[in-house]
């Protein structure tokens, strides 16, 4: 059996603020090494919660976090800033690139944080530039890119570093169709090739569809799980199966794209 | 909601954005409120120290006016262009282009109103506190508290016209494109890349010309030009910012080897855009710094000169009398009379000073006799000299023509009276003012000085008899001698120069007026100062602020990412810190240079060191900006701390 990269035994988080919220609620969660694995669930079901638990950015109200072997808990603020930047990378749904960085530049910096030798930096781009076709566009800037691009880059730049485990907050959210398949299969092929664990939230089932596993949640706990078919157009049909008996607003269920 | 109430909610509810524009606002008016109530106090309008303030004081209400105004102007601009989007969604919602420059004018009535009445109101309060410290300063007897409508009238009428040009200019910075773009919102990146070679080295190759000049401002081709040196330096300063700097970031990010490290990447990539977007701030910051220190220095210059003034000036009261003078008697008897009255330990030492043309330079020469010289010399506790029969010693000017003369050695004779001296090095102390005596003067000995007097024209060679009072506490002389003073600028209205047969000088008096004088004027430039300086921090810290959400959403970007708190930080001084310290850097390198140029205008900067005053006056400054930069530091990391 493989190793276990992400275990999350009972956590439950609670916001305290005006109104006291519970966002989780005695959640189980495991993910093994080379998962791939969406997380889908109606608005304010706690998806995001659960991204931000995994990121450690965050930390639970009760319960046990291990990510890779690590509770966050027991780490101070640098120690965890330096995990992040060791073993996670993260893909945003706005594109979060550095709009004053050219491409390159934001595919390096993950690896200027940690002080990487500029031979191997360059050495990594090249490898990724190739994997991510983004030769051509290396030296543009955020605002001179299209949506997929955009999109690749920030992909890219959650790979650089060579993480175990990718955390993707609606990574499609914001691309057209086609884009939007461009880095799914970019994904699922960094998720074959690299064996690199995704944890993938997302509202589109086609996007889901993609994955080995696909975890649902409604109002913090655990709804339904679902694993990959043989066929994903079947598995995309078990998906919005499962999305209609969740029952989440009519909205949250962008609209169906058939591949 | 009325019209009106919108516009005071948009102001009171942005307040935070607000604060530093409002806060620079209301401490000029302060300051501005504070040189009025100087410059109409009743006590004001008599003497010569007053005059010279209340000069100064014009000029700096001007000045302060003046850069008010393009203060005003920019961070008007800056505010707008960062609420572009806010107003793309007033159009939307349907508000006329009229409604909108009415919103406009509204909320900087609004700012502009609160921030006159606090700063005239703070000023009010200090203003007692101030009239304190410049009674201090002029050192008069009292400077009362007084309340008239002047001062309030200036202060009030002039800011209110400013902020009234302001409002009705700055609604024209919103472009007039379409809804859509101003919805886009403003990205000041997109023309952050831009940056022209040429002017780039513009920049570089004016500034370096303007430097070398101003080192080389003795060499007679450069001093025909030195009126284009400013200019020249203004024009490089503003290409530095917005071309060569940006440019030389640029060639820098292609060193891979050095720009891909730690915090470079980061802070250099963020550092051009904000140069670009502030260019032209950084460029009035800088000139105006430049202004400031250079005021700044001159002022301490001559703070400094007054310091040296007693080695200049080591008699305390001087009375000269030329042959003809009737009154001679009775003006000494009424300087040793007021001096008794007044309790002031003198000694005065009268001496004859004869004149006769040098055959060597067939120039005049004074000449003064060997026992006055002792005589005085010993009041001062100087040891005698000795002159033989037949010669001479030089009575140098001040300390460097005491260096040139002491090894110099000339053969002459003393016509009419055909007295051959041999002149050989010069007298050890300082005894006068300089050219009290004549610009060439000589001591001999009592039997060749008798011999001239005694000669066929010695009637002819009396130039003027010299009464030198020696006093130690020559400032306490300052109101000796005042109606003489008057008599002699009486008789010198009514018959002239050459009528008048009498002199008086008194250093006392004179350095009172000029120490008071000048330490008033560096008061008051270090005020204004403090008002440029405090403006440019807010300015930069106003648009930290109009950046807030991008930089929040980056910093997100880099938490996830994983960067510990001490990395944020270095981050953050690198971006901050140029923005801070880079004008003021530029500023004080053309300060230095300025005053290598001005040494050669003004030959006593050379001699007087303003060291310790330029050091003091800047670490003054450092101070003032170090802890505005780490305020700003700490407002901006809490803010872009806490999420949205």
């Amino acid at each position: 059996m493989a190793r276990k990269i992400v275990e999350l035994t009972e956590v439950t988080k609670i916001y305290e603020s005006k109104v006291m919220h519970r966002a989780l609620n005695r959640l189980d969660f495991e993910a093994e090494e080379g998962e791939f694995i969406a997380i889908m669930g109606p608005s304010g079901s706690g998806k995001t919660t659960l991204l931000n638990l995994i990121s450690t950015i965050d930390l639970p109200t009760y319960g046990r976090i291990a990510v890779n072997g690590v509770e966050p808990e027991t780490l101070n603020q640098n120690e965890l800033a330096l995990f992040r930047r060791r073993h996670l990378g993260f893909v945003f749904q706005t594109i979060n690139l550095l709009q004053m960085l050219t491409v390159e530049e934001n595919l390096v910096l993950p690896l200027t944080l940690d002080r990487v030798a500029v031979p191997e930096m360059k050495r990594r781009i090249a490898e990724l530039a190739d994997k991510l076709s983004l030769n051509d566009i290396l030296s543009r800037r955020p605002d001179e890119l299209s949506g997929g691009q955009a999109q690749r880059t920030a992909v890219g730049r959650a790979l650089i570093h060579e993480p175990e485990l990718i955390l993707a907050d609606e990574p499609t959210g914001n691309l057209d169709s086609k884009s939007a398949r461009d880095v799914l299969e970019l994904l699922s092929k960094i998720n074959k090739s690299a064996g690199t664990t995704i944890i993938m939230v997302t509202h589109d089932p086609l996007a889901a569809s993609y994955c080995d596993r696909v975890l649902f949640i409604k109002d913090g706990e655990f709804f339904n799980e679902l694993y990959k078919d043989e066929q994903r157009r079947t598995f995309f049909q078990q998906i919005l199966n499962v999305l209609s008996l969740l029952g989440g607003n009519v909205n949250d269920l962008s609209s169906v794209r058939l591949p | 909601m009325t019209f009106r109430q919108f516009a005071y909610r948009n102001v009171v509810r942005n307040r935070r954005i607000y604060a530093a524009f409002f806060m620079a606002s209301a401490f000029s008016v302060m300051v501005f409120f504070l040189y009025s109530m100087l410059l109409f106090h009743p006590a004001m309008n008599e003497g010569f120290v007053e005059e010279i303030a209340t000069s100064g004081m014009l000029m700096a209400e001007f000045v302060l006016f003046i850069f008010t105004l393009f203060f005003l102007f920019y961070s008007m601009r800056a505010f707008l262009q960062a609420r572009t989007k806010e107003f793309g969604i007033l159009l939307l919602l349907g508000m006329a282009r009229n409604q909108l420059q009415r919103l406009i004018f509204l909320e900087t009535m609004l700012i502009g109103s609160v921030a006159i009445v606090a700063g005239t109101s703070l000023g009010f309060v200090f203003s007692k506190f101030f009239l304190m410290i410049v009674k201090e300063l002029i050192q008069v007897p009292t400077l009362p508290f007084y309340f008239t409508w002047q001062p309030f009238a200036l202060t009030i009428g002039s800011f209110a016209s400013v902020f009234v040009i302001i409002s009705l200019v700055a609604p024209m910075f919103i472009r007039t494109g379409e809804v859509y773009d101003l919805l886009q919102g403003e990205s000041a990146e997109q023309d952050a890349y831009s940056t022209s070679k040429w002017r780039a080295l513009a920049g570089i190759v004016l500034l370096a010309v303007t430097y070398t000049m101003a080192v080389y401002a003795t060499n007679l081709y450069v001093i025909r030009v030195i009126y284009l040196l400013p200019a020249a330096a203004v024009l490089g300063t503003y290409f530095f910012f917005s071309d060569s700097l940006p440019y030389m970031i640029q060639l820098f990010r292609t060193r891979k080897r050095l720009y891909w490290r730690p915090f470079w990447l980061l802070s250099l990539s963020e550092g051009v855009v904000r140069l670009k977007e502030n260019a032209r701030m950084f460029f009035i910051v800088t000139m105006v710094s430049t202004l400031a220190f250079m005021s700044v220095g001159l002022l301490a210059s001559l703070t400094s000169f007054a310091n040296q003034y007693r080695e200049i000036n080591p008699l305390g009261l001087v009375y000269k009398s030329y042959p003809g003078n009737v009154l001679e008697q009775i003006h000494v008897r009424e300087l040793t009379d007021e001096l008794n009255e007044k309790d002031i330990d003198y000694t005065v030492v009268p001496f004859r000073v004869l004149q006769q043309k040098s055959s060597f330079t067939d120039k005049n020469v004074s000449i003064v006799r060997l026992s006055s010289i002792n005589a005085l010399g010993y009041t001062f506790g100087h040891d005698a000299v000795n002159v033989k029969n037949g010669e001479a010693l030089f009575l140098p000017q001040s300390e460097s023509s005491f260096e040139q003369l002491k090894d110099h050695s000339v053969k002459t004779s003393l016509e009419k009276s055909n007295l051959d001296v041999t002149i050989s090095g010069a007298y050890p102390y300082r005894l006068f003012p300089p050219n009290a005596i004549g610009a060439n003067a000589i001591v001999i000995s009592d039997e060749d000085f008798d011999r001239i007097l005694m000669g066929e024209d010695g009637s002819t060679a009396s130039l003027f008899r010299y009464y030198a009072f020696n006093i130690a506490n020559w400032q306490e002389t300052k109101d000796v001698g005042r109606a003489l003073h008057e008599d002699e600028l009486q008789s010198i209205l009514l018959g002239g120069e050459t009528n008048t047969l009498f002199s008086f000088g008194n250093p006392g008096l004179n350095y009172s007026i000029i120490r008071t004088t000048f330490s008033l004027l560096l008061f008051m430039g270090l005020l204004l100062a403090a008002v440029l300086f405090l403006a440019a921090g807010s300015f930069v810290y106003f648009r930290l602020y109009t950046t807030l959400d991008r930089d929040r959403r980056q910093f997100d970007v880099l938490r996830r990412m994983g960067i510990t708190d001490k990395e944020l930080k270095k981050i953050v001084n690198r971006q901050l810190l140029p923005q801070f310290f880079i004008p003021w850097g530029v500023a004080f390198i053309h300060t230095a240079f300025a005053f290598l140029a001005l040494q050669v205008i003004w030959d006593a900067l050379a001699e007087i060191s303003i060291v310790t005053e330029l050091t003091l006056v800047l670490g003054g400054f450092a101070i003032l900006q170090i802890s505005y930069f780490y305020l700003i530091r700490w407002r901006y990391l809490s803010h872009i701390r806490t999420p949205e």
